[in-house]
């Protein structure tokens, strides 16, 4: 296998994992995190109950169980039989090369490559009032659009390190996984 | 180790090469540039990120902050020249900028503060020769790409999959594709800057507008060349140096050169008339910030 040709079948093995989450106007993307519980971003869930399309076009339902808007993550319990995915450490180095899935603009389970910036705190000056400063990001550069929110973001061996959750000055943000794991422990 | 992490541990070994020459810049407020340590004791930025001439410093790479001092601004090819102490952090390595082909992978590097150095990842758009920008300076390669420059990574490096630095991002001089200064514009801007404090660029003092067979003088400065010459507005300059003038590119193209306090003769129509005028070239006033 050549470079050019080796992300296509690491990131079709993750878009098994990738849920399309359809709630009230809006929606997003959800990863299937354990058996029976999907992650995604609190934005994402505008309503309790939510609509999940399944990678193969299956439709099925799910109930939020658990919120946290601060750190824009929500559990959405489901009975899914999709694959699990690995799960890595977001602490790469700056360059090391990272993959989005998503459903950016209504475009089902898209795949984005790009590489790592920084795990942490957002630079003074580049961060909205709106957001608390303590909170740590995956900030990577990837261009991510409305619908990849909730999705995964994924190393060179397809292991996720993050779910997307915003844009900022172009710039892709994710939750880490640690923070979700913790996220989904606390709530299962 | 799979081919995917392979290359991936190549883009990240060339980021970790380059950023131990890549500094951030706390030349403007809120959001820092980046800086190349271009030779040893000199950090190139862009110009349009240095808002302030003087309390300058810089984050190096080990999170020490040093100062700065400004050796002098050139807003025609968007550079920056700051002096630091010497033997405080490695050269940047260079690569060729000439060598890259449209396709060549690509990374972008920043340093914003004291956190690791941060990268963007694309691949060469579109290269040629000599150009001008629109700020004026003239550029000896063209080198544009599809990376996206994130806030502060103005100034910072542009570097090949082996690490070494092509040339320096400008973000004032990007438009739909991120353009680089290439390195051997950098040298020749950076050693004028040093001398000089700035790129002394020709100048006549009058407004020109391109019409059939040359250009023509729409206003004229009092007390500049132009008019120090006796030229006259309404003239319309086919010849500078001996060489035609058809538009404003072939003369724009003189006065970027090393012209200024030169004298040289125009060759003018006057009513239908052709004649000569000689002018003494003057230097471009210096904006002030």
């Amino acid at each position: 296998m050549t470079t050019a040709t080796s992300l296509a079948p690491v990131a079709e093995r993750l878009t098994r994992s990738v849920v399309q989450v359809l709630s009230g106007a809006g929606g997003g993307a959800g990863l299937l995190w354990e058996s029976g519980l999907v992650v995604t971003n609190a934005h994402v869930t505008q309503t309790r109950e939510v609509g999940l399309v399944l990678p193969d076009g299956r439709r099925t339902r799910g109930v939020v169980t658990a919120y946290d808007g601060r750190r824009d993550l929500a559990l959405i319990r489901a009975a899914v039989d999709l694959p699990l995915c690995a799960t890595g450490d977001p602490r790469l180095r700056a360059g090391a090369l990272v993959f989005a899935v998503g459903h950016p603009l209504g475009v089902t389970q898209a795949v984005c490559a790009g590489v790592f910036q920084a795990l942490g705190k957002l630079p003074a000056g580049l961060r909205l009032p709106r957001l608390d400063p303590r909170l740590d990001w995956l900030q990577a550069d990837l261009r991510l659009a409305p619908g990849n929110s909730g999705g995964p973001i994924a190393d060179a061996e397809g292991r996720v390190i993050g779910i997307s959750a915003m844009i900022l000055g172009g710039l892709g943000l994710g939750v880490p996984s640690p923070e979700i794991e913790a996220f989904v422990k606390a709530n299962r | 180790m799979s081919t995917l992490t392979a290359f991936s541990e190549q883009l990240a070994n060339a980021v970790a090469r380059a950023s131990k020459a890549t500094v951030s810049v706390h030349a403007r407020p809120k959001l820092p540039s980046t800086g190349v340590h271009w030779k040893d004791g000199v950090v190139v930025t862009t110009e349009a990120t240095v808002q302030r001439d003087n309390d300058i410093t810089l984050t190096l790479p080990d999170g020490k902050r040093v100062a700065a001092a400004l050796a002098g601004r050139d807003p025609g090819s968007d550079l920056a020249a700051l002096r630091i102490d010497k033997g405080l952090l490695p050269v940047a390595e260079r690569g060729d900028p000439a060598a890259l082909r449209a396709g060549h992978l690509v990374l972008a590097l920043a340093r914003l503060g004291d956190g690791g150095p941060r990268a963007a990842f694309g691949a060469v758009s579109a290269t040629g020769g000599r150009w001008r920008s629109w700020k004026g300076g003239e550029l000896d390669l063209r080198l544009q790409s599809d990376l996206r420059l994130y806030p502060g990574f103005g100034g910072g490096p542009l570097v090949d999959a082996d690490g070494l630095v092509l040339g320096v991002n400008s973000g004032g001089l990007s438009g739909p594709l991120a353009t680089t200064i290439p390195a051997n514009t950098v040298d020749r801007i950076v050693e004028r800057l040093l001398t000089r404090g700035s790129v002394a660029r020709g100048w006549l003092g009058a407004a020109m507008q391109p019409v059939r067979g040359g250009v023509v003088l729409l206003s004229i400065e009092p007390d500049a060349p132009a008019s120090l010459a006796g030229l006259l507005i309404g003239d319309v300059v086919i010849g500078i140096d001996g060489r035609p003038v058809e538009s404003l590119e072939p003369l724009l193209a003189f006065l970027a050169g090393d012209v200024v306090g030169k004298n040289v003769s125009l060759d003018v129509l006057r009513g239908g008339q052709p004649t000569k005028v000689d002018v003494l070239i003057g230097e471009r006033p210096r904006r002030t910030r």
